[in-house]
Order: structure tokens, then sequence, then C-alpha cells
């Protein structure tokens, strides 16, 4: 195998040796994705799809190599998160969008009679609160993102759906669940009291 | 929508878990991942400029998900 700088300059356009190293480098991935990709999502995928997807970014992207891994760790890392984002685009596409239909204002109800959670009185008040807490404290876009994140679909495909993009999603996500954290510690229920409703 | 048991379950979790010294979103964190990885995969000590990485990927779990996939991918691509 190549040297970090070797491979950045074999892979240039310029290069003499660049179709021997790109088809090395396209052995490379492929060997990983097809092992590190297999049964998630529950998708059938081809890794040689994928693969070509990667390289062509890689291609694209070699100036943006800083050197800090090693070439190699840097390229697949670009390529699991090709890889992957594929897979989940797939696993969305069966799934129901009635997470994102805004006609009931974005609610997200703790369904409490149905809930086995709450079949012991002393989760009742925690659940109460938490119903509390998701009506007062967040924002509609933060409830549209909860319970779309809770019915099965991954930042990046709720990112999809809103027409925004994942960090974007991430954040309302996060700061969703700060929210509810610190609404629980302000009513008195501490980290262990709200992990414990899980016991 | 009404949530059901499994999902009251996970937003408890969610909740219980949140940590609010997350700062670097799931960009912040791909820019970094490899960094991270190759620090693991040697078995040094991350350094302490990485360990934001570690912080976002417990909180999310698409980078988690990612993360446990490309060390899978380098592992096999080592062996």
């Amino acid at each position: 195998m190549y040297e970090d700088d070797d491979w950045v300059e074999r892979l240039r356009p310029e290069h003499g040796e660049r179709e021997a190293a790109i088809t090395e480098l396209r052995s490379i991935l492929l060997r990983g994705l097809s092992k590190s990709l297999n049964n998630r999502y529950g998708k059938q995928f081809s890794a040689e799809d994928i693969v070509q997807d990667a390289l062509i970014r890689i291609l694209d992207s070699l100036d943006q190599f800083q050197g800090k891994s090693k070439f190699i760790t840097w390229a697949m890392t670009v390529a699991t998160r090709i890889g992957i984002s594929s897979l989940r685009r797939k696993y969305h596409e069966d799934m129901s969008l009635d997470a994102f239909a805004s006609e009931d204002g974005f609610r997200v109800q703790i369904a409490t009679e149905e809930s086995a959670v709450v079949d012991e009185s002393d989760k009742s008040e925690l659940l109460e609160v938490l119903q509390r807490l998701i009506d007062d404290a967040l924002t509609d876009k933060q409830r549209l993102v909860v319970r779309s994140f809770l019915s099965g679909y991954s930042t990046d495909g709720i990112a999809e759906q809103t027409g925004t993009n994942r960090n974007a999603v991430y954040k309302l996500l996060h700061d969703a669940r700060v929210k509810l954290k610190t609404g629980f510690a302000e009513a008195g229920f501490s980290a262990d009291d709200v992990t414990m409703a899980l016991a | 929508m009404k949530l059901d048991a499994n999902q009251i379950a996970e937003l408890i979790q969610l909740t219980a878990t949140a940590r609010s010294e997350d700062t670097i979103g799931c960009n912040g964190c791909f820019e970094l991942m490899d960094q991270f990885a190759q620090a693991e995969l040697e078995g040094r000590d991350v350094p302490q400029a990485l360990e934001v990485v570690r912080i976002h990927i417990e909180q999310c779990k698409c980078c988690r998900d990612e993360y446990d996939a490309l060390l899978t991918a380098l592992r096999e691509i080592e062996a």
C-alpha cells in the first residue's frame, strides 16, 4: 500500500499511475464497505455503486485531506458517510410520512392510557411533566423533529423531508432534549429519576 | 401523534442522556471523525481536542452508526 503523500499525488489527474491508484483504492473501499454496510438498515445495496460515488467525491476532495489521519482512514470516512446515507434513503422509502403532517400542529401526545410505562403509578407524575414540557417548552419545529425521529427517521432523513440539513435537524433535536432535561430538573426530577422510568 | 410505550421509553432515554456540552454538531463530527478513528484504531489516547467527537457520537445516533461502520470497515481492511 502507498504512503499517504503517494496516495494523494498518484490520484491527481496529471499523474501517470492514477488509474492504478484508483483501482487499488476502489478495491480497498469495496472490501471495507462490503463488510461494514452488510445487514445495516435491512436493505440490499450495491457496494460497487456506493464505492463509485465515493471515489468521485474523494477525487474531488483530495485537497481537503490534511494528513491528520492516514489517507485510507480519511477516504473510508468519506465513503462510509456516502454508503450509510444511501442505505438510509432506501430505508426511509417505505416509511410513513405521518410524522411530517402538520394538521395536528405537530403534537406529540403521551398516550398514557395505553402505555405500559405508566402502569406504575409513581411514573405517572413524571409523564405528566413530560407532556407539559413537550407542549409548553418545545417549538413546533422541535416537536416535528422529535416525533419524526421517534417514528424511526434518521436526522438526515428528517432533513430530506423538511428541506433542511442534517446539522440543523440534529441541533433541533439536541436542543429539545436539553430543554426537556432542564425542565425535568426544574420540576424536581433528576436524570436518575427520569432514567428510572425505564426500569 | 400518539407515542406508544416504546417511543415514550426512547424519548425518556433521549432526555435523560442529553448533554448540553455537545458543541460540534454532525458536520464538525464528520470533519474530525477520521482523526478520532485513527487514534482509536492505533490504541492511542484520544487527544483532548478530539473528545468533542466522543461526546457527539454518544449523543447522535446517526453519527454513532457511521462511526461504528467506519471502524468495522477499517478493521476489515487491516485484517
